[in-house]
């Protein structure tokens, strides 16, 4: 496979992978169809917004954006039938029951965990530690601001971690895991070793302080740009949409099986942290994985960061002592 | 057995064409097989085969291994097959990890409440007095108010609707804290609810789809070789 060159970079050597949007799928079907998901993902989010913004105290509760939350999700089952991506991602009764697991242990015993280690207890942890206060400037904002800035701050440490992920051995294991996913779902982001689930939740945004709305509003731009990521549907995407925020296209070519296609597009919502950096690839893939796509088994899931750890930690041991002329 | 290991195994029976042999029937199953990370093997009347690591999209992707005999039926010969699950397996036990993850809630949240209630209920006065100094009120930026976004609740409402609701400044709200710190079993129970019917759907679904597909291989007729 030739690829192409992207800044200095060769992609899609390994597998084929489609850069830029001229060759990307568009929505296939009748008017109605295409209006509705040329125009679902700007409506959607506004909407969110709006009703995050202007919703009475007593509605603007965490339950309500839980019920959206879910609600939003069963609608994203409904429209991978409807307007799907690529037929080869289409999701089986065992891919369903997978992802589901993963998603379940993050509901009960891995929330549980980070009741005790997660990122707010240690900053928690840090703030008494040093009779810190948290940080009050942002409390003033106007509620966008904020709400933009606490999604910012988490993305901004969440891309170095990702990119770390990709260039670190001991932070590759862990997150490997989540790279043998096949195809794209709903359920797919879920997908992972628990160890990197823990790592990816890390924030600092514990560390400032926003008024209460502020973070409802960052949940709707999380979930109002964020579900997206490992979607199989097919959009028309806006191009303004495609220039500041991460989609799909540009996830798929993360998951590429192209190794170097798969270093690319680390931010979790704004795509324009790598437009800053480099590291942004617009385009899409559909083969997605690692080893020509073998797809792995839970129990394999769960013990590969440990096993491959121990077996990098035998090689590294066994490593013969390097010559050293002497002088 | 027998009696319960239709929990991962599925058993059918398809009636051949009259006159069709094992191989002919083994013939036209042959591209289920042909499938990354399968192995199997085959003689005049039996196919067994493996799976590994088979891929999401593989139409047989939820057996790991399996058995398809043809026998000599009493008008016609049948195909009989017996397919295992692991994934069908995991699926039904499923419920059972996380009514353990349930009851594990359960547990921690009585370790907690029969540790130290005394040091905490003085703990958390304390606490309590400290963030009562601290709560300031909290101004709309003036963006927000020109566009009418609510106004956030202040600390003095939130003592109001405490007090209102029980008439016993703050109690109410001691205890949504004490609540909000339990771990709550409801998620771990509801999930094994869905794989239960994830379990059931599953079981069934699976079944009628290699039925229908073993049935539509076997009655296509095969692909005629093309001389080039």
């Amino acid at each position: 496979m030739n690829g192409t060159r992207v800044g200095n970079r060769m992609i899609g050597t390994q597998a084929p992978v489609i850069i830029g949007w001229d060759n990307i799928g568009r929505v296939q079907g009748g008017p109605i169809k295409r209006f509705v998901f040329s125009w679902f993902q700007p409506v959607v989010l506004f909407s969110l917004i709006g009703f995050w913004y202007y919703a009475p105290n007593d509605i603007a509760v965490a339950s309500t954006a839980f019920a959206i939350g879910i609600g939003f999700r069963v609608l994203m089952l409904a429209l991978e039938w409807v307007s799907p991506r690529y037929e080869s991602w289409t999701l089986t009764w065992k891919e369903f029951a997978t992802d589901l697991f993963y998603v379940s242990l993050g509901y009960t015993i891995l929330r549980m965990v980070d009741s005790y280690i997660g990122s707010d207890v240690i900053i928690d942890g840090i703030l008494s530690q040093f009779n810190w206060d948290t940080f009050a400037w942002f409390t003033g904002l106007p509620l966008l601001l904020q709400a933009f800035l606490i999604v910012f701050i988490f993305d901004f440490v969440q891309y170095w971690m990702h990119r770390g992920m990709h260039v670190w051995h001991p932070l590759w294991l862990p997150h490997a895991v989540h790279h043998y996913i096949t195809q794209f779902n709903i359920n797919k982001g879920a997908v992972g070793n628990p160890v990197e689930l823990f790592l990816i939740g890390l924030g600092i945004g514990g560390f400032f302080d926003f008024v209460p709305r502020a973070f409802l509003l960052a949940g709707a731009l999380r979930l109002g740009v964020g579900i997206y990521m490992h979607t199989n549907v097919r959009f028309n995407t806006p191009l303004w949409w495609r220039y500041i925020f991460n989609t799909t296209e540009h996830h798929s070519v993360h998951h590429s099986q192209d190794f170097e296609a798969s270093r690319s597009n680390y931010a979790g919502i704004f795509i324009f942290i790598d437009r800053m950096f480099g590291t942004c690839v617009d385009g899409e893939a559909e083969e997605l994985g690692m080893e020509g796509g073998r797809r792995m088994s839970i129990r394999e899931q769960m013990a590969y960061p440990f096993t491959e750890g121990w077996k990098s930690i035998k090689k590294y041991i066994g490593k013969p002592a390097p010559n050293v002329p002497a002088e | 057995m027998r009696f319960f290991d239709w929990i991962w195994h599925i058993r059918g029976t398809l009636a051949l064409a009259p006159g069709m042999s094992g191989k002919e029937a083994f013939d036209r199953l042959d591209p289920l097989f042909d499938a990354q990370g399968t192995s199997y093997e085959r003689n005049a009347e039996t196919l067994t085969f493996t799976k590994k690591d088979q891929a999401a999209q593989d139409r047989m992707s939820i057996f790991d291994g399996g058995i398809m005999w043809v026998e000599t039926g009493e008008t016609q010969p049948v195909l009989r097959y017996a397919l295992k699950s692991r994934a069908l397996l995991a699926c039904f036990l499923a419920p059972l990890v996380f009514l353990a993850f349930a009851q594990f809630a359960v547990a921690v949240n009585m370790l907690h409440d029969g540790g130290s209630n005394a040091d905490r209920s003085s703990e958390r006065s304390a606490d309590v007095a400290e963030e009562e100094d601290e709560e300031q009120v909290v101004e709309l930026h003036p963006i927000d108010k020109f566009l009418g976004a609510p106004e956030p609740k202040q600390p003095d409402d939130e003592e109001e609707d405490a007090s209102d609701a029980s008439g016993r400044e703050g109690t109410e709200e001691e205890a949504e804290e004490e609540e909000d710190r339990k771990h709550s079993p409801t998620p771990a129970y509801v999930f094994a609810g869905i794989f239960a019917v994830i379990y059931l759907v599953g079981r069934l679904l699976e079944d009628r789809l290699i039925k229908r597909r073993f049935r539509r291989l076997l009655e296509e007729e095969p692909v005629a070789a093309t001389a080039d």
